[in-house]
């Protein structure tokens, strides 16, 4: 059983009271419960969680600010939101690790470590974290959790937004506040997860092999700077605008799609900076040699992506107890508020009107992909709509 | 193809073997030769279709990508398009939201405390100043939203530094500042104090009540710039608007509390001042009932022996002696009468007096008092009419209602001319059924108006010719209101300058009384 509280009073104190309240009065106390915060990084994130803690003494807690948050009726703002699990059956244990950026390995370690060690049951149903949004060394931080729970662990992820501030997001754990951290839960006993993510983009360009990269940057596209491809289909003055302001909705609209080894799906990924020497900073990490195109999107498309991803989850947990929703900050800001609650209300159509729904707005997806060709490999998507459906 | 490479490269075997075979095997050689140089041409021949195949598909596949150009470009121009519409539309429902926060209850100063965070994102900025002028270039911050108190003080020094701030107060229009169209080195350093590429500054000067300075700014695209400043605009019209009537509310607010304050302030001073007076009439009250008390026994005695004296008691007077004792009893009946009438009123005031409620038949009453009267309306030759209207009974204390009309009577002779009329009525109240009123009309001289709020007031006596004749203590009437008043009752005059005057008497007609 799952229940959603919300609150977007000013204080943090009463926002966060009102918010767990709300959801512990729908949500039985009798049996283990897991609250799941997400909240607009506008509150005094301290005194906000440590009015849901107060609320829900002893109740372990995990959860992310969020760059919007998602309820039943579509996208708020500035918002406090509490997802509270009951469960019989299934079982939870949280974890978090700080310095995500300055050893991503050692805290996706950590984060799965401190999970795990106290786990009671043998099945695990699977692992869902919230790290900081504004790191990109994620492939690092997915192998050192897969070093502690093994490749075959279904995770799911969403990286922690701050109101597109791009200053700090924060990651929240009991009753602590963390920033640049991660924070997991590890869920266990009678239970799946059902996962579905898509993004609604198609290619539109020549595909161009990378040719030069480091980490999140992307140096060279066919040995010429990777800015070139913005020049060549935007035009010289549309680039330099995107130049100046950064995150826009021109580089937003069209990111770029790294196309997997042998498989048909585009992972996405958005320019955050273009670079006076041409090249470019990527919401997430980009390989050498790998192929990109830039990617093209519609609002039907969009809708389109979110539904894909609904029916995808259910698969898996036809009758779940709760669905989380972790959207792209970039589609909100790309396609409005309007086109989100069509979005949330197609995950509706599929899901049915009985199941909570709960999200929030993040700054990356990462989930298990089910193309086979990528083998269950976690991929980190930025521009994406991720629908994780909890239940039996 | 394969058999035209098979062919080629048994051509070029047989080439090969030529100058090692003998004839017949060199002709067969020859025509293997000649074969495979005929395949050879044959796969050229492929060679340059698929070359100009591929060629073609290079072409298409490179107008596709120019279509994709296109399409990109139509895109992005949708995009501009559908941005500037959704900033528009979402600072229209900022403004209707800001609209309805902003109320006209609260004080013009506490407005600008009221740009919030949630209030600066709805409009699409993420930085945001919103200040009250104080003086000349002081500004108060009253609303912060992403920046703090030392950068917000360091922005206010810049404007005023710089002379901008002056400049700002001097245009209607917001000033839009942007990162992108090379601004002056102030405008550079604006920016960077607020850390955003685009800021727009204006003016907040409503027509009544604090005027003040509002700066928002933001990131990202430059696209909807001119939308902002329309926003900017209109919202700061819409902040000036409302402090302007939220001054003019707390102005009239404040006029009206101060109107209520002087009104219980008055009327507590009335209060005081109408407990001062009771006390002092009781005072008085008390005061002349002893004095009374105290003169009433020696005069007595002096009337007492006056009457002695002059009735020759103590022998025989001589005339002016008789004519000067007939002074000083006239003039003690006066003191005692004078004194009397003080006494009943000060023991009416004070509630020792308890009047009867008795029904008096109105025959006996009439008959009492035309007793008494009738001599002096003869001598006068006064037309006297009683009208009862089928009235036959009134209630109250009979000796004293009968010395308010006794009084009443009294100066309506007193006023009346000879051969003139007085009119007697009694009637039962047109409005309430239980009240009977009596009239005594008069066709005399009239009374003046300024003297008619004067008649019933103690020691009051009109200066007209006819009452200066008549020596009078002035508390006649004074004790017939008090006299009606303990009755319950109600006294009132009409009086018109020659045509005479109406003294009116509404006492309770206690149930029974018929018709």
């Amino acid at each position: 059983m799952a229940a959603v509280g919300s609150s977007s009073a000013a204080d943090p104190t009463r926002a966060g009271k009102e918010a767990a309240l709300a959801a512990a009065s729908k949500c039985a106390a009798g049996e283990p419960r897991l609250a799941i915060v997400f909240a607009s990084s506008w509150f005094d994130q301290t005194t906000l969680v440590k009015a849901i803690s107060e609320v829900l003494e002893g109740v372990p807690l995990v959860g992310a600010s969020t760059s919007g948050e998602i309820l039943e009726s579509g996208p708020v703002s500035h918002t406090c939101l509490v997802v509270l699990l009951a469960s019989k059956t299934m079982r939870w244990t949280t974890g978090f690790a700080e310095k995500l950026d300055q050893a991503p390995r050692k805290a996706g370690q950590q984060v799965a470590y401190m999970a795990s060690k106290s786990f009671p049951l043998p099945q695990r149903i699977g692992f869902l974290f919230f790290g900081d949004g504004l790191s990109v060394r994620y492939s690092e931080v997915l192998s050192g959790i897969q070093e502690v729970l093994g490749t075959n662990s279904i995770m799911v992820g969403a990286m922690a937004g701050d109101d597109q501030r791009f200053s700090h997001t924060y990651q929240y754990h009991g009753g602590q506040v963390i920033t640049g951290g991660i924070v997991g839960v590890l869920f266990g006993g009678q239970g799946s997860f059902g996962i579905g993510i898509e993004h609604g983009f198609a290619p539109i360009s020549k595909p161009r092999r990378v040719t030069r990269s480091s980490a999140n940057k992307l140096i060279e596209l066919d040995r010429k700077p990777a800015a070139s491809v913005y020049e060549e289909y935007l035009g010289a003055d549309v680039l330099s605008r995107m130049r100046l302001e950064g995150v826009t909705r021109q580089s937003l609209a069209y990111p770029l799609g790294i196309q997997a080894e042998g498989s048909n799906q585009f992972l996405l990924r958005n320019v955050v900076a273009f670079k006076d020497d041409g090249s470019l900073s990527c919401s997430g990490e980009v390989i050498e040699g790998s192929w990109m195109q830039l990617m093209i999107s519609s609002r039907s498309l969009g809708q389109e992506a979110a539904r894909r991803a609904a029916q995808k989850a259910i698969q898996t947990v036809p009758k779940p107890a709760c669905v989380l929703v972790f959207s792209s900050f970039a589609r909100m800001k790309l396609q409005g508020p309007a086109a989100m609650a069509a979005e949330v209300a197609a995950i509706r159509q599929v899901i049915g009107r009985e199941t909570p729904i709960a999200g929030f707005y993040s700054y990356a997806e990462q989930a298990s992909s089910d193309d086979a060709a990528l083998q269950n490999r976690v991929a980190m998507q930025t521009g994406s709509v991720l629908v994780l459906a909890i239940g039996p | 193809m394969q058999h035209l490479w098979s062919l080629l490269i048994v051509g070029i075997v047989s080439t090969l073997a030529m100058p090692f075979i003998d004839w017949p095997w060199r002709g067969v050689a020859l025509f293997l030769i000649l074969g495979s140089l005929g395949g050879l041409a044959l796969l050229l021949s492929s060679f340059h279709r698929q070359i100009a195949e591929l060629d073609r598909l290079r072409a298409a596949y490179n107008q596709l990508d120019l279509q994709a150009k296109l399409v990109i470009k139509t895109d992005i121009e949708l995009h501009r398009t559908q941005e500037e519409l959704d900033r528009r539309l979402a600072s229209l429902l900022a403004l209707h939201t800001l609209g309805r926060q902003l109320q006209l209850s609260e004080r013009p100063d506490q407005l600008f405390s009221k740009l919030d965070v949630q209030t600066v994102a709805n409009f699409g900025f993420s930085k945001g100043l919103l200040g009250i002028c104080t003086g000349s270039e002081a500004v108060e911050w009253r609303s912060l939203v992403g920046l703090n108190e030392p950068i917000a003080d360091r922005i206010h020094k810049l404007l005023v530094g710089s002379g901008l701030y002056a400049k700002l107060m001097e245009r209607r229009d917001p000033l839009l500042i942007q990162a992108s169209v090379a601004p002056d080195a102030t405008q550079r350093q604006l920016l960077q104090l607020l850390d955003v590429p685009m800021a727009v500054l204006a003016r907040i000067t409503p027509a009544a009540g604090p005027s003040g300075l509002l700066v928002l700014g933001r990131a990202g695209s430059a696209i909807t710039a001119k939308a902002d400043e329309e926003l900017v605009a209109i919202l700061s019209n819409q902040l000036s608007a409302t402090i302007a009537n939220s001054a003019l509310y707390e102005s009239a607010w404040n006029a009206q509390q101060e109107l209520e304050r002087k009104v219980q302030q008055r009327t507590h001073e009335l209060a005081d001042a109408n407990e001062e007076l009771i006390r002092l009439n009781k005072a008085k009250s008390n005061f002349v009932s002893a004095v009374s008390h105290e003169l009433r026994t020696p005069l007595a005695a002096i009337k007492g022996y006056a009457s002695l004296l002059n009735n020759g008691q103590f022998g025989e007077l001589l005339p002016p002696q008789k004519e000067r004792l007939g002074k000083i009893e006239k003039h003690s009946d006066l003191l005692t009468q004078f004194i009397n009438n003080l006494l009943d009123i000060a023991r009416i005031e004070s509630g020792r007096v308890t009047m009867e409620r008795r029904a008096i038949s109105l025959d006996e009453f009439l008959m009492t008092l035309q007793d008494i009267i009738r001599p002096q309306m003869d001598a006068k030759h006064i037309n006297y009419i009683v009208e009862r209207n089928g009235l036959t009974h009134i209630f109250g204390d009979s000796q004293h209602l009968h010395r308010v009309f006794m009084n009443l009577m009294s100066n309506a002779i007193k006023y009346t001319p000879e051969n003139g009329e007085i009119r007697f009525g009694f009637a039962r109240d047109k409005t309430d059924k239980d009240k009977i009123t009596m009239s005594i009309a008069d066709n005399g001289c009239g009374i003046p108006p300024d003297d008619l709020p004067k008649l019933f007031q103690e020691f009051y006596r009109s200066a007209d010719p006819i009452n200066q004749q008549v020596r009078g203590t002035g508390l006649g009437l004074a004790l017939v209101k008090r006299i009606v008043e303990a009755h319950q009752g109600k006294i009132w005059v009409t009086s018109e300058r020659g045509k005479g005057s109406t003294f009116f008497v509404s006492l309770p007609a206690d149930g029974g009384v018929t018709a």
